[in-house]
């Protein structure tokens, strides 16, 4: 029938193309968006353009790509797009969508994948620590009042730190594409390098300590050219825009992972800070002994205990009021 | 009488549940609002999406859901944040009026979305082609690898951008 083809055409406002069409169409865009560009090259495309109907519509589709491309100001657009994140968090939901088109046989698989944890959230209460095992073979131990979420699939392994601190031994990838080991935090991002270390994210800041190997530090706002190299006894806090300067790591500095806080002349108003991360309620230390200097392994789980060892050592005493919920170091 | 038997359908799903997941999502975003809009999203993607009737938990599955759209949320949010914070650092003269503002705005997340499954190497070689007008060897030069990957990674991001565009 004369005029089908061109009434079927009309009736698809966004016609499926094939995907060689659109391979070919990408291998155009590829070529004209290159430095030099010859007249051949331009006349070729054009000849593809008319060979085939789809071949125009990918054109126009192409087209209209670009244009949206050069709609964006180049000012906003690039920390806007180039934001740290996680990678595989669309197909993450497009994965999602497939699970639920499957339900209900597949709910008991569904869940199972996600007790393996690649889009699983793990998290501590003040006080607590805890321990797990990721699927390829990975441990990460998390500090009090921490919580992470898990971004694992086929090309990515990602922590994504959104309070407190974790420590992080790398397993080998056994994944035949060697996915890279990161971690990040509101200022950016942390890639293993096979390794032990760990993370702090703090308040517009994020700590880091290697312990084994090396990490790299890339800051979400700052140039390729400021990432930082961290290698073992190596430590750095760095902020969005800086990546800081690489200093040694303070002796105990991951005996938390022990349970245990390691001070070595460490000054009562640090301790305090340190403390509190690990209480409910209010600790503060008197500004009359806040730079008294103070050595000793306490333990985290128990920080009564903690508090009572220090005023049994250092002439500090421990006022608790209201039923231990606001302790008060002071000069006794 | 509650029928213990009858299958489980969008109203009683909503009726029994809603409240609860409201809970379950201003807990994890600490506002009511945003926390009310996402449990319409997330709602509204079951009843467009399948058969509620073999729903056996219903309330993990309703969290299953509401964690995938709480995630496309946290991004957009994260998005418009950067976004927000280049437009603060802009001299005045180069800032784009509020309409404008707006347009590009809704064209980012446009991008963004067809980007987003690209690997984070080809996603950026990408962008510093597109947004800030490089030159394939100077892409290379920057990622410290060869011209053909650059084209290698280009293609997979055109193609991508070709086949998500509606």
């Amino acid at each position: 029938m004369p005029g089908a083809a061109g009434l079927i055409t009309v009736m698809h406002a966004n016609p499926p193309l094939s995907p060689d069409v659109l391979e070919q169409a990408a291998e155009w865009l590829v070529l004209l968006n290159a430095s030099t560009v010859s007249d051949e090259d331009r006349q070729a495309c054009e000849r593809w353009r008319g060979e085939h109907p789809d071949h125009a519509l990918a054109w126009a589709r192409a087209q209209r790509l670009m244009g949206k491309l050069e709609s964006l100001p180049p000012r906003l657009a690039m920390p806007a797009l180039n934001r740290p994140r996680s990678t595989g968090r669309r197909s993450a939901t497009m994965k999602l969508t497939g699970v639920l088109a499957l339900l209900p046989a597949s709910w008991l698989g569904w869940r199972l994948a996600d007790n393996k944890g690649w889009m699983a959230d793990h998290h501590t209460g003040t006080g607590e620590q805890s321990s797990l095992q990721l699927a390829d073979g990975s441990i990460i131990k998390l500090n009090t009042a921490t919580s992470i979420d898990l971004r694992f699939d086929a090309v990515q392994r990602t922590v994504v730190l959104r309070h407190g601190e974790i420590l992080i031994q790398t397993a080998k990838d056994t994944a035949s594409a060697r996915r890279p080991f990161v971690v990040r935090t509101n200022e950016g991002l942390v890639e293993a390098l096979g390794t032990r270390f760990s993370v702090r994210q703090r308040e517009g800041q994020t700590d880091v300590a290697v312990y084994e190997h090396a990490v790299r530090v890339e800051p979400r706002r700052a140039p390729i050219s400021a990432y930082l190299m961290l290698e073992s006894g190596q430590s750095a806090s760095f902020t969005a825009r800086r990546a800081g300067t690489a200093a040694n790591v303070a002796a105990g500095s991951d005996s938390w992972t022990h349970g245990m806080l390691m001070a070595d002349r460490m000054r009562l108003s640090d301790f305090t800070s340190e403390i509190q991360r690990y209480r409910g309620g209010l600790v503060r230390c008197d500004p009359a002994v806040a730079d008294v200097r103070i050595s000793g392994t306490f333990p985290l789980r128990d920080t009564d205990l903690a508090l009572n060892m220090l005023a049994n050592t250092y002439p500090i005493a421990v006022r608790k009021r209201l039923s231990g919920y606001w302790v008060t170091l002071e000069p006794s | 009488m509650p029928d213990q038997a009858s299958p489980l359908n969008v109203e009683t799903l909503y009726c029994d549940h809603h409240s609860w997941l409201l809970g379950w999502l201003r807990h994890r975003l600490g506002n009511p609002f945003d926390a009310a809009d996402l449990a319409h999203d997330t709602f509204a993607r079951i009843l467009a999406g399948r058969r509620v009737e073999d729903i056996k938990e219903p309330r993990a599955y309703l969290t299953t859901v509401a964690r995938g759209i709480l995630i496309n949320w946290y991004e957009r949010k994260a998005l418009e944040r950067a976004y927000l914070e280049a437009l603060a650092l802009l001299p005045e003269p180069e800032a784009p009026s509020p309409e404008h503002r707006q347009m590009v705005l809704e064209t980012l997340h446009q991008i963004d979305a067809m980007l987003d499954t690209l690997p984070a190497r080809v996603r950026r070689a990408f962008l510093m082609s597109q947004i800030e007008g490089l030159r394939y060897e100077d892409i290379a030069a920057r990622l410290g690898c060869s011209l053909i990957s650059v084209k290698r990674y280009m293609k997979q991001a055109f193609l991508q951008c070709l086949a998500l565009l509606d």
